[in-house]
């Protein structure tokens, strides 16, 4: 009897709950979530000024924290350079800012420069101001045509032309590093110039039981080579269309089918190392470092840790082409600063922004092992070391505006698609085909929402 | 309506005697019931507040397309259809019923045994050192687990120093970068911080029963697996429901111990429930989707958990 009743009154505690629940819907259906924020941005204009003054000025910058380094050293000159204005910057954990940012810029009180990852989100929310007045005032066109294009968002939401929304504070670059003493070993007497130079030096490595490309799959690192194949056979456009969401641009085509079998062939041939899926990234460079491997497919950000394991052993080259191709690489922004829509500091944020394509603010993201926003004449690094190589090798990709973006940030969900399929290909558990046709309905899908 | 004016008037006759007394009484009743609703109130309003209003306010997104910043669109059900036939989706969720073995099967029986165990020997200090040790793992992170284990899995690590040490080099591998292996040897971590807690549980109920029937069942020559049988297991009824309903509500709702050992890879292999939500809200920013799969894992777990619950209270 007891247990019955209390049975009967817990079922309906339950049926009050689920009718809440089908009711809750219904009640709320005239304000769908997200009307709160919904103010269309009718944005103050701003006279376009490009003299700071003498009144102090207070701005706040957010950024990931894995930048904390090189942004306060770029805070830093540009507060020498301007007295009166102070910039107050906020970190959080890179994976962290990448996820708050949408939120922090949508706040009522933003910082008044913010790094942005998801652009065409943002602007499409009308969060970030159109930077088209400043670019005329300090004459922004005559940025590298491929760097512009990273900053640049249309009204369809399709980056690379359109008005320019961000300034990256510098650029990332990636490409093949390899060990010298391993490649003497091998008989490699130069660096590969041509994707046929580098099978073949691969091949060798193999021969000699030498593991010819080391990767830390457990954090993607074969995209590194995918993408690599994609540039060299389908060219910057096609990449960059994809990963700018023209209308159309797919990677479901036998060219991308081709360059991913490539890869394909690569780990069944076991050009990679067996226990790539259970290697991360850290790791893999750290077995680089100690020799196990002739070359390894990463970027600017391993430079000081691999110069400081092998010194002179270790050399720098951008990814190889097909023969007679001009060069091609990945080379993201470092940081893709924006004004938020709701900053009242706007021409002073722009002269931030401005200042780091100078020549104090690209001399401050070398010095911090990155490669400089814009272009010029060389900044000053330590010749003979392996960051000079690796500024060289930028400075050519720059010339030849061949910088490309990572195919993992061509839509929010896209680098949680990339990770699972290229630890599936290098394990044989899904082939070139079903990895392209893959990757290509899970962007339609994220494009279609 | 003619029913209850004629109920409600034969009611009367045999009622409280005057009409004075009877609200006097409905009075007291309802004083003592506001009396009660008072003392419950702040706890009942944060719990509102902190625990209802999310949940109710989950359901609601997972009604809309919703990127966490802009307007929302109503998509009706559509969210629950997809989570419901993307068989991505769908094997996550196999992944995290098969991790239940792991989670709430090894604890469970493993734990039981250990108590039966030191109830048996009663070694002084036995005791106290193995509660400490089983019960270690228990004070540690899972996140911080799982980091730990993830060294211990690598390919140089200390699980393939072992095996190589007992000549079985050959079946040595990056365990978490293995597609057959790699959910087992999350399921592996997730026995060893469950065990400490069931066993503890399992001893301090084993505590409760009386040490008579013990004795009896020892004069009776029982071996140790009748007493096991027939006494132990018995008695622990309603210890080994809270056991199985807390460590299967880990399995379902596993997150911490999988994010930081694999992140759902290789491929898919380890994807839970409790990893795509996350996945789903915050890198891909679909809250709509993120929040129908939690709807449907919460009611998933329900569905698990009360008919164990009754199995267990029931005499």
């Amino acid at each position: 009897m007891g247990t019955g009743h209390t049975s009967s009154v817990r079922r309906a505690g339950f049926v009050a709950v689920l009718s809440a629940a089908a009711v809750m819907p219904l009640v709320a259906g005239c304000a769908p979530p997200g009307s709160e924020n919904a103010n269309p941005g009718a944005q103050t204009p701003v006279r376009v000024n490009t003299d700071l003054g003498t009144e102090p000025v207070e701005l706040t910058l957010y950024d990931g924290a894995g930048l904390k380094k090189v942004d306060d050293a770029l805070i830093a000159a540009f507060t020498e350079l301007h007295p009166n204005v102070t910039i107050t910057a906020r970190y959080d954990p890179d994976d962290v800012q990448a996820v708050n940012a949408p939120r922090v810029i949508a706040s009522s009180d933003p910082p008044d420069i913010a790094r942005v990852i998801a652009l065409p989100g943002a602007v499409k929310n009308r969060q970030l101001t159109d930077l088209g007045p400043w670019a005329d005032a300090y004459g922004w066109e005559q940025l590298p045509p491929g760097q512009l294009a990273m900053y640049r968002v249309d009204k369809n939401g399709v980056r690379g032309t359109g008005s320019q929304y961000t300034m990256a504070s510098g650029f990332t670059v990636t490409g093949l590093y390899y060990n010298k003493d391993l490649a003497a070993h091998v008989g490699m007497t130069r660096p590969p110039a041509s994707l046929h130079e580098l099978e073949q030096s691969m091949s060798a490595a193999k021969q000699r039981g030498i593991v010819p490309l080391m990767a830390g799959n457990k954090s993607g690192q074969v995209t590194f080579s995918v993408q690599m194949m994609l540039n060299a056979i389908l060219g910057r456009d096609a990449v960059n269309d994809w990963v700018f969401n023209v209308p159309g641009a797919t990677v479901d085509t036998p060219g991308a089918v081709d360059a991913v079998r490539v890869v394909a062939g690569w780990a069944a041939d076991g050009y990679f190392p067996k226990d790539t899926n259970g290697t991360d990234s850290t790791t893999a460079a750290g077995r680089f470092a100690a020799g196990e491997a002739l070359f390894y497919a990463s970027g600017n950000w391993d430079a000081a840790t691999l110069q400081a394991k092998m010194g002179d052993n270790v050399g720098f080259i951008l990814p190889p082409v097909r023969d007679g191709d001009r060069p091609v690489a990945m080379s993201d922004p470092v940081s893709n600063f924006a004004i938020p829509a709701g900053s009242d500091k706007k021409n002073a944020a722009a002269a931030f922004l401005d200042f780091l394509r100078s020549e104090q603010g690209r001399q401050v993201v070398v010095d911090g092992g990155f490669a400089p926003s814009g272009s010029g004449p060389a900044t000053l690094v330590e010749p003979d070391t392996l960051r000079a190589e690796i500024q060289r090798a930028f400075a050519t990709l720059v010339a030849a505006d061949g910088q490309v973006q990572f195919v993992q940030n061509a839509t929010n969900g896209m680098s949680g698609t990339w990770l699972p399929q290229v630890q599936m290909l290098v394990a044989g558990k899904t082939t070139a085909a079903d990895l392209t046709a893959a990757v290509q309905s899970s962007y339609e899908q994220d494009l279609a929402r | 309506m003619t029913t209850a004016t004629s109920l409600s008037g034969a009611e009367l006759p045999s009622g409280p005697p005057g009409p004075n007394h009877h609200s006097a009484r409905r009075r007291a009743r309802f004083r003592r019931g506001v009396t009660g609703w008072l003392f419950i109130a702040p706890a009942a309003l944060m719990y509102a507040a902190f625990v209802l209003r999310p949940l109710l306010t989950t359901i609601w997104y997972s009604f809309y397309n919703w990127d966490g910043i802009s307007v929302g669109t109503w998509v009706g059900v559509d969210n629950y259809r997809f989570v419901l036939t993307d068989p991505q989706l769908l094997s996550s969720i196999g992944h995290a019923f098969f991790l239940i073995i792991f989670f709430a099967g090894v604890p469970v029986i493993g734990g039981l045994i250990v108590a039966a165990l030191l109830q048996e020997i009663k070694i002084r200090g036995l005791g106290t050192a193995t509660r400490t040790l089983l019960f270690l793992p228990q004070i540690i992170p899972g996140a911080a687990a799982a980091v730990a284990w993830v060294w211990m899995y690598a390919t140089n690590g200390t699980v393939n120093q072992l095996l190589s040490a007992v000549g079985l080099e050959s079946v040595t591998r990056a365990w978490l970068g293995d597609f057959d292996w790699a959910l087992v040897a999350v399921g592996i971590i997730g026995s060893w911080l469950g065990l400490g807690f069931c066993t503890i549980l399992l001893i301090a109920g084993i505590g409760k029963i009386a040490p008579e029937v013990y004795e009896a069942a020892r004069l009776d020559g029982a071996t140790f697996f009748t007493t096991f049988r027939y006494v132990t297991v018995p008695g622990l009824r309603a210890e080994i429901g809270v056991c199985v309903t807390v460590t299967i509500i880990a399995a379902l709702a596993s997150f911490d111990i999988v994010f930081m050992s694999t992140q759902g890879g290789p491929g898919y292999a380890t994807t839970v429930p409790g990893v795509q939500i996350y996945q789903l809200g915050f890198t891909e920013s679909r809250v709509g989707l993120a929040s129908a799969l939690a709807v449907v894992l919460t009611a998933l777990i329900l569905a698990v958990v009360l008919p164990i619950q009754r199995l267990f209270r029931e005499t």
